[in-house]
């Protein structure tokens, strides 16, 4: 009799299985559906965060004083400051904070959870905090620098003068964000400013509020009807953890999905190719480079270095690999930003590089250990710089894991990987890559790509970066930086950069509005469904 | 006390409690050394993996005084011997420490995964063992006819098939191509959380909450996954099944049986089927144990967030307080498994008391 019923239900369960499920075949025309890879993403708090796919989503759970458009990187707007002055001094911002603009809890957002949310990104100290930190603010001088004088306005002083660009720009970075600092009273626990509680909850003012977010699994975002932009289109928006791109790619292509954020080039070219998806390149400011040790004897000589540059294959690998990953960049400025150059003058020549690897001395090569990550496309491209090492006779034993380590503590011979800065500003990538102020082990600048590769940086485009920095005027700072673009290239730096890093998205057509954004910062406000 | 218990012991049937209590003693002294054991193991290779646990923790980007912070905290700095002993003092409190990855404490992370694996290796097991050993039963019975063939092709196809490659083709066939079944996930994404709780399995929480779309949904969404497992168990069971029922076919009773001119349903499943019960638990206790950390591969083709994927994800991120929490448990899950079988054996077979 048991087994009899046993058998019933499992037959029931195998029918169930097999029976046609209902229309799954468009998500609903008011919400969006993205495909993530959530494997990566470290809770919410937009203090603490510093990561692409958690940064997308406190871009739309909190607002910012400044915006920065997609298609206008460069040009501070007003967000919630809806108009700002500077000193004459160029060291005061002063800032008229909007009125009728409410966080989620009701509270309204007023000057004071403005200066407050700052002071509190850098008392936090942690990664996101250099966003201002490198300016000169500080634990100790943050709350006499940052400070709200009434209801409505916010004055930022820096302690040196600064390029004012780099300020604003500074303050449309998601860890700017600005907090319920009311509602946030009674969260703080052993004095973390609310930083355990915001793990997986908002205290935002943005257009959407979050409804739920289960790690590697999914999150729910709901509209915000108090928006002072007024409701978005778009009345939930639900992110799946999705870590295999190709489950991403059949949803989308199924229209379970609206938008996939992590695909591999195959299936992206797939997608590309079907017509019914459009793919977004969205340029990063930061490189695939490869790093090379100066303490190393012969990776320190000057023609070796620049022997390397003759053996990664620019050309080739655009056309395939890095297809949707990167655009070819041998400089150091990014494309897109003041200074940038389109010079690219290296190619894949093996018998240049033999050539200058004898008058380096070693006319018969040498081996190295080198690191590299073991993903896509950083794998491949480390793959192809193997082969055509080995054909100019140097051999590289390639070990593919999380070097990471390593790399921070100089304890490696070659090493590559990508980087990736936030600020649209040359001064963001140059500060790691270019700026080394103590080349010692004990220094442990280990923010720095520089300090990190013992690279000794040449003095001038060292103050030559200082410099741009604190020009005022902008057409100075580009003549700045277009010199210190070339004289990178010809001090034939260490950190070889080969293609300036882009974020690919595969977004249905349907789907109108949703922009990938170079500083993370991608709304979901602006997006409506059409047919 | 001490007269009373030398006087029970002295008692008639006394020996047999105190054998059965030494027993229990036993079995304990083997989990606890088991549970040591598999301690040991877990934390070495969570020292050992190259990862730096520091940067998997705060990121690339923290400086250098976060990272000297942290690597504190965690208590990287002490002789490895004091971690190990910091390591399990807080197993015993139930802490597993706080993931990296989540931010929740490795615990808390556990009770939300594990019931999405439970539910799916237990629906597994189920049909494993519903077709697998009526089909062994019926392939020994029929020994060298075509539904024996036909038996042991279907089991060696389930045992020979990689379960990724085949839920690849599942979800190519059956959802790109015809729409039959759900994309990946335990439940449509339009239906998230509208139940949660109390058991954190779908299907009884929707059951408990009237939640006839969310049941439905989630049915769907584990009929394929499990179906998968669940032919691949059968392969096993079906095998193992087979061979118990023919060992037993060949004993001198079955004869007996026949020549009393019993019927075959009866000397089959009343005679035959009956001794080989204990045998196939323990069978199917192994097998549950097996999907239950073997779920990594099915769980990550149909995004499945369980614990294989958990784990997966945790290891890949060198997230190793979650990583040691995950293996722990599966650990202790199967000797608690094993312990069951074990009793319900005594239970089943008194010869075995």
């Amino acid at each position: 009799m048991l087994r009899r019923q046993f058998m019933t239900i499992a037959s029931a369960l195998a029918i169930a299985a097999a029976m046609p499920v209902a229309a799954t075949a468009e998500t609903p025309k008011d919400q969006l559906v993205i495909a993530v890879n959530m494997s990566s993403m470290r809770g919410l708090d937009p203090h603490e965060l510093n990561q692409l796919e958690s940064a997308e989503v406190v871009a739309n759970l909190y607002e910012r004083m400044i915006t920065l458009a997609a298609d206008k990187i460069t040009e501070p707007q007003p967000g919630l400051a809806e108009s700002w002055t500077i000193s004459e001094d160029g060291k005061t911002f002063t800032f008229k904070i909007r009125q009728g603009v409410t966080f989620h809890s009701g509270n309204p957002l007023t000057a004071k959870d403005v200066a407050w949310s700052l002071q509190r990104l850098v008392k936090l100290g942690l990664a996101p905090s250099t966003d201002l930190r490198q300016w000169g603010f500080s634990a100790e001088n943050v709350d006499s620098l940052i400070r709200a004088t009434d209801d409505q306005t916010v004055v930022v002083e820096t302690p040196e003068v600064w390029n004012s660009n780099l300020i604003l720009l500074s303050l449309a970075s998601f860890s700017t964000s600005i907090l319920d600092s009311a509602f946030l009273a009674d969260k703080n626990k052993d004095g973390d400013f609310g930083r355990e509680f915001l793990q997986t909850a908002d205290a935002g003012s943005g257009p959407y509020s979050l409804r739920t977010w289960r790690a590697n699994e999914m999150l729910i975002a709901e509209a915000f009807a108090g928006y002072w932009q007024g409701e978005p289109a778009m009345r939930r928006v639900l992110m799946r953890h999705l870590p295999e791109s190709s489950a991403q790619r059949l949803q989308l292509e199924a229209g379970d999905m609206d938008v996939a954020t992590r695909l591999s080039s195959t299936d992206l070219a797939a997608l590309d190719a079907s017509g019914d998806v459009t793919i977004q390149k969205t340029p990063g400011f930061g490189f695939y480079y490869v790093a090379l040790n100066q303490k190393d004897e012969i990776l320190s000589n000057p023609k070796v270095r620049e022997a390397f540059r003759y053996l990664i294959d620019y050309d080739g690998l655009s056309a395939t690999v890095m297809k949707y990953y990167g655009i070819k960049q041998q400089s150091i400025i990014p494309a897109g930003l003041p200074g940038a150059i389109e010079d690219n003058p290296y190619k894949l020549d093996i018998e240049k590089a033999k050539q200058l690897l004898t008058e380096a001395g070693y006319p018969d090569g040498f081996s190295k250990v080198y690191y590299a990550t073991p993903v896509t496309p950083e794998y491949e491209v480390a793959q192809a710089l193997q082969a055509n090492a080995a054909k100019a006779g140097i051999k590289l034993d390639l070990q593919g894991g999380d070097y990471i380590g390593k790399f921070r503590e100089r304890a490696f011979e070659i090493f590559s990987a990508r980087s990736g800065e936030r600020l649209p500003d040359p001064h963001a990538v140059l500060a790691s890559y270019a700026t080394n102020a103590n080349n010692a082990d004990e220094a442990k600048l280990t923010g720095l790509l520089a300090w990190r590769s013992a690279w000794d940086v040449p003095k001038d485009i060292q103050d030559m970066v200082q410099a741009a920095a604190h020009e005022t005027d902008q057409a100075k700072r580009t003549e700045i930086y277009t010199k210190i673009n070339r004289a990178y290239l010809e001090a034939s730096s260490p950190l070889i950069t080969s293609f300036q890093r882009t974020d690919a998205k595969a977004v249905r057509n349907a789907v109108k509005g949703y922009q990938g954004h170079s500083t993370w910062l991608t709304r979901w406000d602006t997006v409506t469904k059409g047919e | 006390m001490t007269t009373s218990q030398t006087t029970v012991a002295k008692a008639p049937g006394s020996r047999k409690l105190l054998s059965g209590a030494r027993k229990i003693a036993t079995s304990f002294a083997v989990i606890l050394t088991t549970l040591l054991g598999l301690l040991v193991i877990t934390f070495a290779i969570g020292r050992l993996v190259p990862a730096d646990p520091v940067i998997a923790a705060i990121g690339d980007q923290a400086d250098q005084a976060t990272y000297e912070r942290v690597y504190k905290e965690m208590g990287l700095d002490q002789p490895i011997l004091v971690q190990f002993g910091t390591y399990l003092s807080n197993i015993v409190h139930l802490d597993f420490g706080q993931s990296h990855i989540t931010k929740n404490a490795v615990s808390s992370d556990l009770a939300r995964v594990f019931p999405a694996t439970i539910e799916l290796a237990t629906l597994a097991t189920l049909i494993g063992a519903g077709f697998g050993v009526p089909l062994g039963v019926i392939s020994a019975v029929r020994k060298g006819t075509w539904v024996d063939h036909l038996g042991r092709v279907v089991g060696l196809l389930g045992y020979s098939t990689p379960i990724f490659w085949l839920g690849t083709i599942v979800i190519l066939v059956f959802y790109a191509k015809f729409g039959l079944i759900p994309g990946g996930g335990r439940i449509d994404i339009y239906n998230e959380g509208l139940v949660e709780g109390p058991t954190g399995s779908l299907i009884v929480d929707s059951i408990i909450a009237r939640e006839w779309d969310v049941l439905w949904s989630a049915l769907h969404h584990l009929a394929a996954p499990a179906l998968i497992l669940g032919y691949a168990a059968m392969a096993y069971l079906s095998r193992m099944s087979r061979s118990f029922m023919l060992e037993q076919l060949r004993q001198e009773y079955i004869l007996t049986a026949r020549a009393k001119g019993l019927s075959q349903r009866s000397v089959v499943w009343r005679h035959a089927f009956r001794n080989i019960r204990v045998q196939l638990l323990t069978v199917v206790a192994l097998a549950y144990c097996g999907l239950l950390d073997g779920t990594v591969l099915i769980e990550t083709v149909f995004a499945w967030p369980g614990l294989g994927q958990y784990l997966t994800s945790a290891l890949f991120f060198a997230d190793m307080n979650s990583v040691l929490g995950s293996v722990l448990l599966i650990g202790m899950i199967s000797i608690a498994i094993n312990l069951l079988s074990d009793i319900v054996y005594r239970f089943i077979d008194p010869r075995t008391r």
